[in-house]
């Protein structure tokens, strides 16, 4: 079901308004003519008409987000058919126009230089040779992935919650490259940047920072291989910075470039955007501004159900099984709980295999429906740290980190 | 071997040879979004501004119901973060165009009037020959031209090579400035622009000729 954010300038009676339209229509006959015309967009439209599907390199067709600099979203329903994202199904998410579309890998070199012992130039076979390579499959979210959720409104690219994907990655550590060089005492941050540049020179370069004791602890990466072959093109050909539990702004792609910092690294994308409210919930309330901001870093614990969509009809006193996946930024998911009547009540689903700790976990519940009519599907996540997803969603002038309880609103007949 | 270059040219990506480590060759589809028309002063200048770094879905797709006052402060957000090639005064007509098109705002209102109308309020002083150069800075061509390469539109040098033999390259290369266009070059289209007039379109098509 897909459902218009028509504004009227009144969040609250805006969502009563979209969700009693949503109840009305799926319980009408008009329910499967609507989503029958809907089949050939995505789930859900922002502002100008349904966002349709568009076809680029090495990718099956996406959700359009915007076409330059490209960003596309996974289309939702490839997240029912399996914990790994498809390399031709994982969204594309550029910051800055200027990037090439030819990549030489023979001529392909990664810097790495700054604060080190030894500046390096590497080769993609001389990376591959610098140590035994790893394996990890881990998420990587954008930061504003499910902004167009958030109310009130912020600016920003419109993302539904296909800004996700989950994948093998295969690369040396990241630790493993900076040993080589020799990181110096007075390294305070390692800096990253790609092919990927501006249009104007006025425009701050895309640059990220990790500190450095995150960067030697053996679990960021330089990956080549996204499930078992190479990068596509638009998803960092041909390495990348894996980030696991990060956020996908830290995942620099096409990377190229290596500085060992003796400071924090004052940048524009560390230090102006990509940054939440500094404090307990990274959140404040709408329209106020934060005092102080740290830079976005790791995902909080998230769930979704994949094999429901908003305005599904589903069957009485039939089985029905109820599958999705849950994910949360390394600490580990433990525990997935479903309610079908609002949040009144939860029942605990069972977990899927686990492939590790940074990855999707899937879940599954068969449930019985007993009553007929309207009601709402949720799920709920919660991992070993005892963290957990909120009923209510906070705010942020981002929209950055949503993780509110998802519901979906379903009819039972 | 035909075959298989066919093959590998598939979907829009090629490799280029068949070693075993060719480069990797993407083209990206053609940009479609437009800019919503609109009789404002702001509907040019955005296609000619923002264009330069994005194409216009990054707009079309935002939150319905932004304020003047929210929009004018994305345009500026654009100048002062991003470095967009615009003045105080463009912010102003841009934003105001943006609230119209896309946002809570309306043509008649006082403020969206106010904003729009500011760029004629100072005049350029008349000059009886602007030089190219000055019309290449004031209208922010070089965002996306260069002489010798290729920046988000063609280098002048391939421009002036390509019509070099085409008697009918100064009336061609002034509509494609007047008019902009698209596919000639690759699939980023050129806004137009309209405000120029005959003598600076000339100027301009001739010195990009000459290069």
């Amino acid at each position: 079901m897909k459902f218009s954010l028509v504004d009227n300038g009144n969040p609250s009676r805006r969502r009563v308004l979209r969700d009693a339209f949503a109840l009305a229509l799926a319980a009408s006959p008009l329910a499967n003519l609507a989503k029958a015309a809907e089949e050939t967009s995505e789930e859900v439209t922002f502002a100008a008409g349904p966002r349709p599907l568009v076809q680029y390199p090495q990718k099956r067709p996406l959700t359009l987000v915007t076409t330059r600099p490209p960003h596309l979203e996974t289309p939702f329903s490839i997240f029912n058919e399996g914990p790994i994202t498809p390399n031709d199904a994982f969204f594309v998410r550029y910051h800055l126009a200027n990037f090439p579309t030819s990549i030489d890998p023979d001529s392909h070199r990664l810097t790495i230089k700054g604060s080190v012992n030894t500046p390096l130039s590497l080769s993609l076979a001389e990376l591959k040779a610098l140590a035994e390579p790893v394996e990890v499959v881990a998420v990587n979210q954008c930061s504003g992935n499910s902004r167009g959720f958030s109310m009130p409104r912020v600016f920003g690219a419109q993302l539904g919650n296909g800004s996700m994907g989950n994948a093998r990655w295969v690369g040396v550590p990241l630790k493993a490259v900076l040993e080589k060089a020799g990181v110096k005492a007075d390294a305070k941050q390692v800096t990253f940047r790609g092919l990927d540049k501006p249009v104007l020179s006025s425009t701050p370069e895309f640059i990220k920072a990790l500190d450095i004791s995150h960067a030697m602890d053996g679990e960021p990466m330089i990956a080549w291989s996204m499930n078992g072959t190479d990068l596509p093109f638009l998803n960092g050909y041909p390495i990348r910075l894996v980030v696991p539990g990060y956020f996908g702004t830290y995942w620099v792609k096409h990377l190229s470039e290596i500085e060992v910092v003796d400071h924090t690294y004052d940048g524009f994308f560390m230090a102006k955007a990509y940054r939440v409210p500094d404090n307990d919930c990274f959140c404040i309330a709408p329209g106020t501004t934060a005092a102080q901001t740290v830079p976005i870093s790791k995902l909080p614990v998230r769930s979704f159900i994949t094999s429901v969509k908003h305005g599904d009809v589903l069957p009485l006193k039939k089985s029905v099984l109820l599958k999705g996946i849950a994910f949360d930024g390394g600490v580990g998911v433990n525990k997935v709980e479903v309610s079908i009547d609002g949040g009144k009540s939860w029942r605990e689903a069972k977990l899927g295999a686990d492939l590790g700790r940074f990855s999707f976990r899937e879940w599954t519940l068969p449930i019985t429906f007993t009553s007929k009519g309207a009601t709402q599907l949720m799920v709920r996540a919660s991992n070993r740290g005892g963290e957990t997803q909120p009923l209510q969603a906070d705010w942020n002038p981002g929209g950055y980190r949503r993780y509110v309880v998802e519901t979906s609103h379903v009819t039972v007949a | 071997m035909k075959r298989m270059t066919i093959l590998l040219c598939a979907a829009q990506v090629c490799l280029a040879g068949m070693v075993s480590a060719a480069p990797l060759s993407i083209t990206l589809p053609p940009e479609t979004a437009v800019f919503k028309p609109n009789a404002l002063p702001g509907y040019p200048l955005a296609q000619q501004k923002c264009s330069i770094c994005h194409s216009a879905d990054y707009i079309n797709f935002q939150p319905p119901g932004m304020s003047l006052a929210q929009w004018t402060g994305e345009a500026s957000k654009m100048q002062h973060v991003y470095g967009a090639p615009i003045s105080d005064q463009d912010v102003n007509v841009i934003g105001a165009y943006l609230a119209v098109a896309y946002g809570s705002a309306h043509e008649s209102d006082a403020d969206v009037q106010a904003a729009s109308n500011s760029s004629v309020q100072t005049p350029a002083a008349p000059v009886a020959k602007v030089d190219a150069m000055a019309l290449l800075q004031n209208n922010a061509c070089l965002s996306c031209h260069a002489l010798d390469h290729k920046v988000v539109g063609p280098a002048y040098r391939d421009v002036a090579a390509k019509y070099a033999n085409d008697p009918q390259a100064l009336a061609k290369v002034t509509s494609s400035i007047q008019h902009g266009g698209t596919g000639k070059w690759g699939e980023i289209p050129m806004p137009p622009f309209t405000q120029l007039s005959a003598d600076d379109l000339q100027t301009l098509a001739t010195f990009v000729l000459h290069q």
